[in-house]
């Protein structure tokens, strides 16, 4: 299955989600015209949705995104890992 | 006090535009080359786009390429901008973060002082607008767009000096209902440029930018060093120019 949101951030930027899921997510991309330090931590932003249940709830999944930026050190302007969680949430319908 | 250099207005395609900046950032942390304020323009006319965005969704690739307008993803985020080689004045700032308030919202606010007072030389009164935003009149004159790595930071943005919402619509992806008069006037009613605010110049806009950016610095004004262009080329053909790149997205 594919799914695809898009959310605006209330005082922020645009995230546009893409996803593919069979239960769980199996490949996910993030777009937007959203600022994010170091950008190639864009990439394991996205690995750390890979996995996640299609049940799994917003708090979970910001978790997840929160762990694997601050592991990149990574800095988000304009968007924050509940805005992505609520984008994921919303591609998953 | 640093000394800066500074690169007076010139004109460039957009890959070398993306390559030279890229260049800055990783020499001045090699400590190679010296703090640069770059003035420049886009030649052919092009868009570019935010490095997290889609060139499919954002740009109507066809309609650049029957134009003659080339279209680069930035390494920078923020969004789609299309940059007329008559229409707007691009600088980009490259120095050590250490220059720079610490806090991304703040050294936003900070570099686009000089924006905001060459505009106000030339009588115009504009604003600050969080996150990345110039305003005159609530309407968007000039973007900017910044990134950090290993202690360099660079800036880059766009003021606008006049709007062909037209052309700018025939590139930029948006669905055909919206090419109706009533969104070409909400684009009006959204964004604006220095031409509208009286009989002024590109040159005199650049006159009051460089003025502006280099107030209370130390500077001279430089050219390109050699090592620096072949590094440029290097990368223009690599990466900036490269499908790879443009349409990783």
């Amino acid at each position: 299955m594919h799914g695809v949101s898009k959310y605006k951030v209330p005082g922020g930027k645009l995230i546009e989600v893409r996803i593919d899921y069979e239960g769980s997510i199996t490949k996910a991309e993030i777009l937007g015209d959203f600022f994010l330090y170091p950008e190639e931590s864009i990439a394991d932003i996205e690995k750390s949705l890979v996995g996640v249940g299609i049940g799994e709830d917003e708090a979970a999944i910001s978790e997840r995104i929160s762990k694997a930026a601050r592991t990149r050190k990574a800095e988000m302007v304009g968007i924050t890992s509940e805005a992505i969680a609520k984008a994921v949430k919303m591609a998953v319908k | 006090m640093m000394k800066w250099r500074v690169i007076g207005l010139e004109a460039h395609d957009a890959y070398f535009n993306m390559a030279i900046d890229e260049v800055l950032l990783e020499r001045i942390r090699k400590k190679k080359s010296p703090a640069t304020i770059r003035f420049y323009r886009w030649s052919p006319s092009a868009v570019s786009i935010g490095r997290f965005q889609s060139m499919a969704e954002e740009v109507n690739m066809e309609k650049c390429r029957e134009l003659g307008i080339d279209y680069v993803r930035r390494i920078t985020g923020g969004g789609a901008v299309y940059h007329d080689i008559k229409g707007e004045i691009t600088y980009s700032i490259v120095a050590p973060e250490r220059e720079f308030p610490k806090g991304i919202r703040e050294s936003y606010k900070e570099i686009c002082k000089p924006i905001i007072e060459g505009l106000a030389a030339l009588n115009i009164t504009a604003e600050f607008a969080p996150i990345n935003d110039i305003l005159v009149n609530g309407k968007k004159i000039s973007g900017n767009a910044q990134t950090r790595r290993n202690g360099v930071l660079l800036q880059h943005g766009t003021i606008l000096y006049s709007l062909d919402v037209r052309r700018m619509f025939s590139v930029l992806n948006v669905s055909q209902e919206k090419i109706s008069d009533k969104a070409v006037k909400s684009v009006e009613e959204r964004v604006t440029s220095v031409s509208s605010y009286g009989n002024i110049t590109m040159n005199q806009l650049y006159a009051a930018l460089l003025e502006s950016f280099t107030k209370d610095k130390e500077y001279e004004f430089g050219m390109w060093a050699t090592e620096e262009l072949e590094e440029a080329e290097k990368l223009r053909i690599g990466l900036y120019g490269t499908r790879k790149w443009n349409l990783s997205r």
